[in-house]
């Protein structure tokens, strides 16, 4: 498929092998530009590894990605030049379940550090950047803070500043609530919906089913390294088509969890 | 504040609560300060039981009255030594994890041949190849014409004491170095690589400060072991601690007395180093306290 204004990621034929685990079994699709994705399935499904694939965390087994304008073409054996998976790792952030920030640097060096050294940029100019962003996601006053000192929720909206100081096109999430208690997951949320309201094209892996269906303009369902049914989340949560689709929902409205 | 202001303040109700802590940890204060004295009695009558059975067989604590200063001055040298070997050390060691973690398969033969090779070999050995070994073949080689090359072969002293600790830390530390490198969790490396650093910057500015932090009691051990270990270089004729203190105990059969001293000014030293290395440890732990 040709990238057009209209689709900003693409994706073709991704296969992923962990040995002899097929975990992604050719899966394509397109995300279009504002769009907020939502990838939803079982634990084990290859719904993580399909996002971690998309800015090689994990190196795909073949397949073409494309994420505006960066295409990446994997083949078995065929080995990918850095500069390529570094360009395209510019176009997207990603924000990790265990929030992974660097415990060794406050709050605004966590959040300036691409800034400074990828982006080689003067440390005032990232700054200044930094705390526009450590205001956006309400945490500007924990500037100088070591993460230590931190709730979950605050780690994890720090993440996402971090990610967005680097202005990227595209976001990832990959259960971005999933590590923390409960009374601290709707700050993140909010700070996520925000996100989706201001237009930002979201690729979002989660559990958070009431989340996913305020926000989500596409639902994609995936079980076994295959994308089983995807559509609006009405479509998905009220009239599932596919029988597997139909279980899952089903276990998960059983298991009383946020749907 | 005026003093009216302090006075016109309600006294504050005492709380119960509060003075039931507050006794709880003084008495909790006073029990390990009391358990603190009891150890250190223990101690002190050990070197004096120690002492006074020295001074029954006849040990002369005059001689090392008079030669007492004669082996300090070894103290400069055996610390120069093992300052300038632990930080070359160091940086093998980093080298040599680097190499050990490498995908490239002639960085990891290297780093994994060096530490087999130094590790499976005794430090004196080591000392002896390098002080006595490599002249032999600098001289051949100055024979076959690559004049400056042999003649580098011959190092003094003091420079194979250091390059033989050298190399015999670095590889030791290797693995220290390894294991703290990946000790750091993966996701730190994920994120790093997410927000676009390359592979050294991800090591140079996310894994490597957290990592060190880890080791630094790992490289004071080190250091401590090493200032022990640098008392074989005496072999060479370097006026350390060592040398100097088998100088006189052979000239006056004062063994006993020389060796005491030079053990009890060892043991000096590593009491200073791990204090300091504690020091440092936590003035690098300020990120991570609550």
């Amino acid at each position: 498929m040709l990238m057009n204004d209209n689709v900003i990621i693409n994706v073709e034929r991704l296969h992923k092998w962990f040995g002899k685990l097929h975990v992604l079994k050719g899966v394509s699709f397109s995300v279009s530009p504002k769009e907020v994705m939502v990838l939803i399935g079982r634990s084990g499904s290859g719904k993580s590894t399909l996002l971690r694939c998309l800015n090689f965390l994990e190196e795909p087994s073949s397949g073409v990605i494309s994420v505006a304008g960066e295409t990446v073409v994997t083949a078995p054996g065929k080995r990918v030049d850095p500069k390529k998976i570094l360009a395209l790792r510019l176009k997207m952030g990603m924000v990790f379940q265990e929030f992974n920030l660097f415990p060794h640097m406050t709050a605004l060096g966590n959040v300036i550090e691409g800034l400074i050294t990828v982006k080689k940029m003067p440390k005032d100019e990232a700054v200044a950047i930094g705390e526009k962003y450590l205001a956006k996601v309400g945490l500007l006053d924990k500037r100088d803070v070591f993460p230590i000192r931190l709730s979950g929720g605050q780690k994890q909206r720090i993440a996402i500043a971090r990610s967005l100081a680097m202005e990227p096109q595209v976001m990832l999430f990959d259960e971005p609530t999933s590590a923390l208690d409960p009374e601290l997951i709707g700050e993140v949320l909010d700070v996520m919906k925000q996100l989706a309201s201001e237009g930002t094209t979201m690729m979002v892996v989660t559990h958070e089913m009431s989340f996913a269906n305020d926000v989500a303009d596409r639902i994609i369902y995936v079980d076994h390294g295959e994308i089983v049914e995807q559509g609006p989340p009405d479509q998905i949560f009220n009239h599932p088509v596919d029988e597997r689709t139909q279980i899952f929902l089903r276990s998960f409205l059983c298991g009383d969890r946020s749907v | 504040m005026t003093v009216e202001t302090i006075i016109e303040k309600p006294p504050e109700k005492p709380d119960a609560d509060q003075s039931m802590g507050d006794a709880l940890l003084s008495h909790q204060k006073r029990n390990r300060l009391f358990q603190n004295v009891k150890i250190g009695s223990v101690w002190a009558a050990l070197i004096l039981i120690l002492a006074v059975g020295l001074l029954q067989l006849r040990f002369d604590p005059g001689y090392i009255g008079e030669h007492y200063g004669f082996v300090m001055q070894g103290v400069l040298t055996t610390l120069g030594l093992s300052v300038a070997s632990i930080l070359i050390a160091s940086v093998l060691a980093l080298l040599g994890a680097l190499g050990r973690l490498s995908q490239n398969s002639i960085a990891q033969g290297i780093a994994g041949f060096y530490v087999s090779l130094v590790r499976g070999t005794p430090l004196l050995i080591q000392i002896y190849i390098i002080y006595l070994g490599l002249p032999q073949i600098g001289t051949q080689l100055q024979s076959m014409g690559f004049t400056d090359l042999g003649k580098s072969l011959t190092l003094t002293a003091i420079q194979s004491g250091i390059l033989a600790l050298s190399l015999n830390y670095g590889a030791y530390m290797t693995e220290i170095f390894r294991a703290g490198i990946q000790s750091i969790s993966h996701g730190q490396r994920e994120a790093a690589l997410s927000l676009g650093l390359s592979s050294w910057q991800t090591m140079r500015r996310i894994i490597l400060p957290q990592a060190i932090k880890i080791i630094i009691p790992d490289i004071g051990n080190q250091f401590i072991a090493m200032q022990k270990d640098s008392a074989l270089v005496s072999v060479m004729g370097v006026w350390e601690i060592t040398y100097r203190a088998n100088r006189f105990g052979r000239k006056d059969s004062k063994f006993m007395e020389m060796f005491i001293l030079a053990a009890a000014l060892y043991w000096i030293l590593t009491i200073v180093s791990s204090w300091l290395e504690e020091r440092l440890e936590k003035r690098m732990a300020h990120a991570y306290e609550r």
